[in-house]
């Protein structure tokens, strides 16, 4: 689910009334402009759309945060059955929601950027590296922001993210050639598979991993 | 403490866009980076400049656990 995070004031002033009074005083409390904007625009959409996914009303709606800040939601102060994932960046937001499993999604507005290269020695693997070195212009930052987007996802999916350093692993190569989507595991977390899938537009990268649950009766799922 | 202070604010001028924030405004010590809004791609880049700034070797699980400005001058002023 696509979130436009243009500003709008009236826009902004209907999101204000879906947000509980900590995360009024969440939003209260941003330093900037656009961040502030981005965290009450993305969460008014993700409680709607919470609300209708579980059928319950916003009041009965809350969020808490693992250790490492992945929020999970609660209706009625139970765990609610339900996996999720919110991204931002620049004028887009991306809302994720699946039955359950791990899922990560992320979403970066397409711009000129500096510190390119300081990026790539930052996230990307020798293989990776390579292939986008030999890149230039725009086709090397739309690349380098496919393979960004993915790995943050996949991170996400994980549930450490930037906790994790990203030049630990790769996209598998059919990827990197530009398959839509495909599977891996993280060195981090051994025995799950993740999926991961381009699902980026004209003016922003994006991406959506989400773990492969093993079908019934597979050798997996019956060592479970 | 004032003079890393001093640096990092300035490498935050250079190197992070965040909407709304006036360059040489001050650095909000205790609050996060990621709190403050700035982009993953910016901290990540950010960790890297840091890294080459101040000639340390800060890996990037350190840098990400290392939550506030203020934990990361502690730790620049004891490298």
């Amino acid at each position: 689910m696509h979130v436009d995070l243009t500003a709008d004031a009236d826009h902004e002033a209907e999101a204000v009334a879906w947000l509980d009074e900590g995360e009024r005083g969440r939003w209260e409390g941003y330093p900037y402009s656009g961040p502030q904007r981005q965290f009450l625009l993305c969460r008014a959409a993700l409680r709607a759309a919470l609300c209708e996914q579980l059928g319950c009303g916003n009041g009965e709606l809350s969020f808490e945060t693992s250790e490492h800040g992945k929020p999970w939601a609660r209706v009625g102060g139970v765990e609610a059955p339900i996996s999720f994932n919110v991204s931002h960046g620049g004028r887009h937001g991306l809302i994720a929601i699946a039955p359950g499993g791990r899922l990560g999604v992320d979403v970066e507005e397409l711009g000129d950027r500096r510190n390119l290269d300081l990026l790539m020695d930052g996230v990307l693997g020798e293989n990776e590296h390579r292939e986008i070195a030999s890149k230039g212009g725009d086709d090397q930052l739309r690349s380098f922001f496919r393979l960004w987007t993915m790995k943050e996802a996949l991170l996400k999916a994980h549930g450490k993210g930037l906790l994790v350093d990203a030049t630990t692993f790769e996209i598998p190569p059919t990827v990197r050639r530009g398959a839509p989507r495909g599977q891996l595991e993280l060195p981090q977390l051994p025995g799950v598979t993740l999926q991961v899938e381009d699902i980026g537009g004209e003016e922003f990268a994006a991406a959506l991993a989400r773990e492969v649950v093993p079908e019934a009766g597979s050798e997996r799922a019956q060592s479970r | 403490m004032a003079a890393t202070e001093e640096r990092l604010r300035k490498l935050v001028d250079d190197n992070l866009e965040i909407e709304g924030r006036t360059p040489g405004s001050p650095l909000d010590l205790d609050r996060s980076l990621s709190d403050a809004g700035v982009s993953s791609p910016d901290i990540v880049a950010f960790w890297k400049v840091v890294n080459e700034e101040f000639g340390v070797d800060i890996s990037a699980e350190q840098f990400a656990e290392m939550l506030t400005p203020r934990d990361l001058v502690a730790h620049l002023d004891a490298a």
